[in-house]
């Protein structure tokens, strides 16, 4: 059996027990990597070019390859957002949560595609070309986070981190068939993550086992003084039991969401689902989230856009990034840098958000998303009083064909309807795999959402499905 | 037609550097004397993914900034970004509290035009960062017409507390006697050492006029004022053109204006200010004081000048002018006040200090905390004039040595041949003997009964007090003279 | 339409934004498309709701008064294209 085809847990128990060595497990990745990348373009800056350099031989991930999302700053390493305003940017310091792996061994494959700042959902809208999906070249493999979904799912590692600000770790983990987990705000540090929408945003793993899934948890999981926003009342276990149950668990579905159409193969798996959970002990209810189904996409992209415009502001040329020489005064040099430098997609957001936060609509729009956001929360506490999880699609249809994006750019907004709300409220989610759809050979993923800090208890639910699911295989990734 | 007169309405913010070690939200150095771009990191010059850090200190010295200006503490605050573009902001933005402060509703006592006391309401103080510190000029060193300005990152994320007054003040004087008294109250409290030529404290004043035709000029806001001087300057040019335009009719626009210190004129800004949006500051949770902290700070706060000026004339005796200049600096008063404790007289203490101390320090540019005389020495040497142990003359012969020398004043007493209780005696004799015999005209018009109002006597008490180096007792000069006179 | 070309043009200048004729369409529909969507606040009740909701009842932590020097000054230095010595070199501001 070849090295990259080894889960997390594997290949580190194999590093661990001798039976093979980091550097062979390196050296496998990169073969692969090195057979698939021309038709994936999951890379923007690969660092594998190197032998293996971990720092711990005996932490939890002892010599295991990883792949970062290119938002995560990374010490000397070029980190870009997938923008051409950071240009060749060497970040002087690392991301916490990059910081941690490094510190449990994990060795840097190196930085993968996104959407352009986190903005989208294709990683289609990236200044270094799209990345195309490992089990249909043709299809898009979902975003923002489409390189670290890409990454694991064609066998180049076995996980990688993302960033979710409204579903960009668990869309693009379903389109591509892995396991992809976003934490409960607050659980894993922001520091070194460049801010989309700062209250929103949250770094989580990829992986193709939900084993995997919650060591790398274990690792990300930590409380960190450097992210005001990193919270810890008491640490969360994330220890894998073979033993968890969900006998007795009450499992929701969203009343309101049934009135919206899905796709078979969707609609379908929330059957096949539905039925292994209450196989399993589980009682299938229903709740209602009214504010949630009707206003959540309006309140996230106001909220969204007004934290990311000035997030945005400080790109300036001054001081790092894509620069001009020969501006004759520092409005000519900002205006130069800043229309070159952003693509259209991020000018229109930033045009959207200083337009809701002028004082004529400040109150109109940005203080009353602020408004509907505590509703929401509420409702989702409510919500949680009589259920322990909710079941939901992630999206309402299967990856499309590159090239075939929505014009109406506000369409494409509403299939985000399933991910977004829970941003909003600050929960944990997980993106898990149900199986392939039988026409189109793609995996097809539904989401578990709980309430805030339930994080473990999510992922022993999705051992559970996994268990009787199955797990993902890695994709083919157009080589046959 | 009866003349038009206009009351001015004037607001001052007035921008302290709060006394910390560290920044306001990470933990680069506040040294103000550090090389240019030493103390950043990837918070304060805004890198990506870079977050901000709360300073437990900067909130403490607001809070005890906000208590020398009797506001009160709240309970919840909050931090917001303030949008605009400026080479000196590396974020693009502020990170400041404006809309939910830390403190509100206080005020500060000045002086009206009649001299009454008169109560400037302060809205709030609110904790934000600074921006960095630019330089412009040219390659050649020209200010004007330079073509480069040079950025140093070092005074970006100092913290700041902005304080902003009600439009309660009526004229540049009151406005100056706001801010020094302001100025003296966050020292006296330890919140900021408010240092004006450090840029540690800097004014807006916002500034319009009531006509007495019921016309009301719109709001001027002047910016970029360093100095108590410049406050008074750019007010007084501001209400004078103000009126101006409302005595020939016209209209006061709505705008900021720069005040030019050289040139002492304000003129309209031409960056357009860009104060537009305010939204949340999403990486910093809300700020929660509770009632223990501010009870703790709330007993670190020193007794104000005030206050501490009403003592000084109620309990102790003192004038209101010599208790206003003794508290006008808290190190001045502390030392003052250890003198008294260490048992001088109040009232001869409050002279020593304001005439020689303050003297002393002035001639040689140093700090009370550096002086040379510890309150307990000045404390001896009064309590020995007062026991006509040493003459105020070798009094203040002892104390300028002990200024200039490390020593212990038993030593000095002795270097300097000081006998304590002075000449007197046959010492004292022979002097008044040499007086009289090298002024005979003197004599004689004494002993002719002329010197009615005692001018001639005094004359040679002068002469022989001279002759003693100031070490006779002057009521022994009188008697032995007097005596020797009448033989 | 709620915001015209122009005044979709001047929000642009303000975020220091030259847009092509082609993005300039692009940000006007997406933004009055945008503003449509969000009128739908106006059906709920938002009056006595608490504005700038954070994920949790959370309290701002607080940092140490402690100098900690950051040792990487250099790391930053090496980024910016406009270092003059030890400044930050950048056009003079010279607005209209
Ligand atoms: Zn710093």
């Amino acid at each position: 059996m070849e090295l990259y085809k080894l889960d997390l847990y594997e290949a580190s128990k194999g590093i661990k027990d001798r039976k093979f060595s980091a550097q062979e497990l390196f050296e496998s990745c990169r073969e692969r990597i090195d057979s698939c990348e021309g038709k994936i373009n999951a890379f923007i800056t690969r660092t594998d070019n190197a032998e293996p350099i971990t720092e711990n031989p005996y932490g939890i991930f002892a010599g295991v390859p990883t792949v970062l999302k290119d938002n995560l700053c990374t010490n000397g390493i070029r980190t870009t957002a997938a923008s051409r305003i950071l240009g060749n940017w060497k970040p002087p310091y690392d991301a916490t949560a990059w910081k941690y792996l490094r510190e449990a061994g994990a060795v840097l494959m190196g930085k993968v595609n996104m959407d352009e700042f986190a903005m989208g959902n294709t990683c289609g809208n990236s200044a270094f070309g799209p990345t195309h999906n490992p089990n249909d070249i043709s299809r898009i493999p979902g975003g923002s986070s489409g390189g670290s979904a890409a990454a694991v799912s064609a066998g180049y590692v076995p996980f990688s981190l993302g960033s979710d600000t409204g579903g960009s770790i668990r869309q693009p983990a379903s389109y591509c068939g892995v396991y992809g987990m976003k934490p409960t705000y607050g659980m894993v540090s922001r520091y070194g993550l460049i801010s989309y929408g700062s209250s929103l945003d949250q770094i989580g793993p990829f992986a193709r086992t939900i084993r995997d899934i919650q060591l790398v948890m274990s690792v990300l999981a930590q409380y960190d003084p450097m992210d005001s926003s990193c919270f810890r009342e008491k640490n969360p276990d994330f220890t894998h039991h073979e033993d968890a149950s969900i006998k007795g668990k009450r499992i929701a579905l969203v009343k309101e969401f049934q009135n919206f159409t899905l796709d078979a193969p969707i609609a379908e798996a929330m059957k096949k689902t539905q039925k292994v959970l209450e196989e399993n002990g589980a009682i299938i209810t229903e709740v209602s989230l009214p504010v949630v189904s009707k206003y959540a996409v309006a309140c996230y992209y106001a909220l969204a856009m007004s934290e990311a415009h000035t997030n945005l502001e400080r790109y300036d040329g001054v001081r790092y990034g894509y620069t001009v020489n020969d501006a004759a005064g520092i409005k000519e040099m900002f205006e130069r840098v800043r229309s070159y430098g952003f693509g259209s997609e991020v000018k229109s957001r930033i045009i959207a958000g200083t337009c809701l936060t002028e004082p004529s609509r400040c109150d109109e729009y940005y203080v009353a998303a602020t408004k509907v956001r505590t509703l929401i929360a509420q409702e989702f506490i409510r919500a949680f009083g009589e259920c322990d999880f909710i079941l939901q699609p992630v999206t309402p249809s299967l990856p499309h064909k590159i090239g075939e994006e929505d014009e109406d750019a506000m369409k494409g907004y509403e299939t985000d309807l399933y991910t977004l709300p829970v941003n909003l409220a600050g929960l944990p989610g997980l993106s898990f795999f149900t199986g392939y759809d039988d026409s189109t050979k793609l995996p097809v993923g539904l989401q578990l959402i709980g309430p805030r800090w339930s994080d473990s208890e999510i992922l022993n639910a999705g051992m559970i499905l996994e268990r009787h699911l199955g797990s993902p295989k890695i994709a083919d990734g157009g080589v046959k | 037609m009866s003349e038009l007169t206009f009351t001015p309405v004037i607001g001052i913010e007035i921008h302290i550097r709060l006394k910390t070690d560290t920044k306001i939200f990470c933990a680069c150095s506040t040294d103000t004397d550090a090389p240019a771009n030493t103390n950043i990191c990837p918070v304060c010059m805004g890198l990506p993914g870079s977050l901000p850090r709360l300073n437990h200190n900067v909130v403490e010295k607001g809070m005890l900034a906000g208590m020398a200006l009797h506001c009160t503490v709240q309970p919840r605050s909050l931090f917001f970004r303030k949008s605009y573009f400026y080479p000196d902001l590396p974020k693009g933005h502020q990170i400041s509290q404006c809309d939910l402060p830390v403190v509100a509703d206080g005020y500060i006592e000045v002086h009206d035009a009649e001299g009454k006391l008169k109560k400037i309401r302060v809205n709030h103080l609110h904790l934000e960062e600074d921006a960095a510190a630019m330089h412009h000029s040219a390659s050649d060193g020209r200010l004007e017409g330079a073509s480069t300005s040079y950025v140093d990152y070092n005074r970006a994320g100092m913290p700041l507390g902005e304080i902003v007054s009600e439009p309660d003040i009526s004229s540049s004087a009151e406005a100056v006697e706001y801010a020094m008294n302001l100025q003296r109250r966050v020292r006296y409290a330890g919140a900021s050492d408010a240092d004006l030529d450090k840029g540690m404290m800097r004014f807006d004043a916002n500034v319009s006029l009531k006509c007495s035709d019921g016309r009301w000029g719109r709001k001027v806001e002047v910016k970029n004022m360093n100095s108590f001087r410049a406050l008074e300057r750019a007010i007084e040019f501001e209400i004078k053109r103000q009126k101006k335009i409302l005595q020939s009719g016209g209209e006061v626009l709505q705008e900021t204006r720069h005040w030019n210190d050289a040139k002492g004129v304000t003129s309209a800004s031409r960056v357009k200010e860009f104060y537009r949006k305010f939204i949340v500051e999403p990486d910093l949770p809300p700020l929660i004081v509770n009632q223990e902290w501010i009870d703790r700070v709330t007993a670190m706060m020193p007794e104000m000048p005030d206050v501490r000026a009403n003592r000084y004339v109620h309990d102790m005796g003192l004038t209101q002018e010599a208790a206003d200049i003794l508290t006008d600096d808290k190190a001045t008063a502390d030392y003052f006040e250890a003198c008294v404790k260490a048992g001088a007289n109040p009232v001869r203490a409050a002279n020593w200090v304001r005439t020689e101390v303050l003297r002393v320090l002035n001639e040689t540019q140093k700090k009370i905390s550096e002086f040379r005389v510890k309150p307990e020495v000045l404390a001896e040497i009064v309590r020995r004039v007062d026991d006509r142990k040493l003459s105020t003359t070798q009094a203040k012969e002892v104390f300028d040595y002990m200024c200039a020398n490390d020593c212990v004043l038993d030593d000095v007493v002795k270097k300097l041949g000081i006998t304590e209780g002075g000449v007197a005696g046959n010492a004292l004799a022979e002097i008044i003997s040499n007086v009289i015999k090298a002024n005979p005209d003197v004599l004689a018009e004494i002993q002719s009964g002329k010197d009615t109002k005692g001018k001639k006597f005094k004359f040679l008490q002068g002469l022989v007090m001279k002759e003693s180096k100031g070490q006779a007792k002057p009521q022994e000069v009188v008697e032995a003279l007097t005596a020797a006179l009448k033989k | 339409m709620k915001l015209s070309r122009e005044e979709v043009n001047d929000i642009a200048l303000e975020s220091r934004l030259l847009l092509t004729e082609k993005e300039l369409d692009g940000a006007v529909k997406y933004i009055n498309n945008f503003l449509d969507i969000l009128d739908s606040f106006k059906e709920l009740d938002l009056t006595n709701v608490e504005p700038f909701s954070f994920a949790e009842a959370l309290e701002c932590p607080l940092r140490e008064d402690k100098v900690k020097a950051f040792t990487n000054t250099q790391g930053i230095f090496n980024e910016s294209e406009h270092v003059d010595g030890s400044y930050f070199k950048v056009p003079r501001i010279m607005e209209d």
